[in-house]
């Protein structure tokens, strides 16, 4: 579905991808881990056209995106939920999900979406008219969720949606994300909590120092002597 | 009691206005950060606009107030297509160096293409005033009135109630997610600074009509601006209105109670006082656009 070949780029004189490949198969959670600084939320960035490709190809149901500016990656139907959260902090619950929809002209289809994510996650509904900045964290990583699918994306990518919750709230958190890639929306994870990641995951990737050094499924790089030493610490 | 009353209405004739040029300077200058000196010139500009449309093309008044504000819509947004747009991501330092340029560029070629004659522009309005008891206002200062509340309002549905506007508010709170979430970020830019552009053409096309048009006239408009917008706070739009109203009532009383001489140094008694007493403004809590 999503093919990364070859990809270079970096910021100013920092080479942060050193020319990675890798594919996203349609219907699959695939997970991207590292350490910090190896390149993870880099290759979600270039991916969404934030960041340019230095070299490399990106390709996507055949399409050729490389080059493509945020706008048109959207378009085509890749969603990203950026790190952070990064909700609109002065924007209102309900305007931060109409945002997510703003590529979209099917008003009552939109409407229909937003009152399905309501129903998903009622603390955003008591709160509609609350700007996003005064929720709490777990609250703000719905919001983000939820505006990340209001394109109706056929592959979401999470940046690091664990970062800076409570235990109950990632829980949560990772529960929402295999239920999307249950319902049949293609997910590219990217996470510090590597044994998460690889337990729920279909397919796996580990970057090191801008490279892809390891892949393979969830169950074999959890039983990877190199994996166990480095990243989950046993 | 009936002076009083009579500066209190030409507070008002004059705040709408000072609120047009400050609603238009806190998007440019309060979101962008960019700190806009061609925003007098676009005062001027829509003056001029108002001048030559209804002078030189015999055209109706209240067409040339539309077109007035559309041609400082496209003055800004060449301004920021040629100038701005390259530089994007250098430094504060860089942009405002490059505005004063095209400050002195502009106004320069004002006077290049009008001369320094002051001209007036002729209104369809009669020349005996509106009496209410004590007060006489003109009709021409209460149409000023009434069309910059009108623009105030349309810019305040347009920012919070449209799309365009969403995408503007979404874009200078957080660039690379409004990107993420579909926006055309460049054209926002050019977007947001021809909105605060077509303002300030709106308000010298206002008030050009009620005094005398000249190349100069932007100079002393940009320092009220940049006043109300540091009244207001910065990027907040609420803010610049009422920040407009308290620079016209601050003048208006200084020259009414102290001396007519000190009408336009009340701008920048209240830069100094502000930035000594509150620097983030008087509304800094308030909502802020970006």
């Amino acid at each position: 579905m999503l093919e990364v070949i070859n990809a270079v780029c970096g910021y100013g004189g920092v080479t942060a991808l050193q020319g990675i490949s890798f594919e996203v198969k349609a219907g699959q959670l695939v997970a991207l881990i590292g350490a910090n600084g190896a390149g993870k939320s880099t290759t979600l960035r270039a991916i969404s056209g934030l960041v340019p490709l230095r070299a490399g190809a990106l390709r996507f149901d055949n399409e050729v995106l490389t080059g493509a500016r945020p706008p048109r990656i959207l378009k085509s139907g890749i969603a990203h939920c950026p790190e952070g959260r990064r909700v609109f902090p002065h924007m209102t619950v309900e305007e931060n999900l109409d945002m997510g929809a703003y590529l979209r002209s099917d008003r009552s289809e939109v409407a229909a979406d937003r009152d399905r994510i309501y129903g998903e996650f009622p603390r955003l509904a008591e709160r509609r008219k609350q700007a996003a900045g005064t929720l709490s964290g777990g609250e703000q990583q719905m919001l983000a969720i939820g505006r990340a699918l209001m394109s109706r994306p056929r592959l979401v990518m999470f940046d690091e949606p664990s970062l800076g919750l409570a235990p109950n709230i990632v829980e949560r958190t990772f529960a929402i994300i295999r239920r999307i890639r249950d319902t049949g929306t293609t997910v590219l994870l990217v996470e510090q909590n590597a044994f998460a990641a690889l337990d729920m995951c279909d397919h796996a990737y580990l970057l090191e120092g801008g490279r892809i050094v390891l892949s393979g499924t969830g169950a074999e790089l959890i039983a990877n002597p190199h994996v166990r030493k480095a990243y989950l610490g046993a | 009691m009936g002076e009083l009353f009579q500066h209190l209405i030409n507070t008002l004739v004059l705040g709408g206005t000072y609120a047009l040029l400050g609603i238009g300077l806190t998007l440019i200058f309060g979101i962008m950060n960019v700190v806009n000196f061609t925003h007098g010139i676009l005062y001027t500009f829509g003056a001029y606009v108002m001048f030559i449309v209804v002078q030189k093309f015999e055209l109706n008044f209240f067409v040339a107030l539309p077109l007035s504000i559309a041609s400082g819509w496209a003055l800004g947004a060449l301004v920021e297509l040629t100038l701005l747009r390259p530089l994007r991501g250098s430094d504060i330092d860089t942009t405002m160096l490059v505005m004063i340029g095209a400050w002195i560029a502009m106004q320069s070629a004002t006077l290049w293409v009008w001369g320094g004659v002051a001209k007036s522009v002729p209104t369809p309005f009669p020349d005996a005033p509106l009496e209410i008891g004590p007060v006489s206002v003109s009709w021409l200062r209460l149409f000023v009135l009434v069309a910059a509340g009108a623009l105030i309002v349309l810019t305040y549905i347009l920012i919070n109630r449209t799309r365009l506007g969403s995408a503007m508010r979404a874009t200078f709170q957080d660039q690379d997610t409004a990107a993420l979430m579909g926006v055309n970020v460049n054209l926002i830019y050019t977007s947001t600074f021809a909105l605060g552009s077509s303002l300030a053409a709106a308000a010298g096309a206002l008030l050009g009509p009620v005094y005398v048009v000249y190349p100069a006239m932007g100079d002393l408009a940009a320092v009220k601006a940049f006043a109300i917008v540091i009244l207001g706070g910065l990027g907040n739009i609420t803010g610049a209105v009422i920040g407009g109203f308290i620079l016209a009532l601050a003048e208006e009383l200084g020259a009414g109670y102290i001396s007519s001489g000190y009408r336009d140094a009340m701008g920048f008694l209240i830069i100094i006082a502000v930035l000594i007493f509150r620097p983030t403004g008087l509304f800094p809590r308030a909502e802020r656009v970006g």
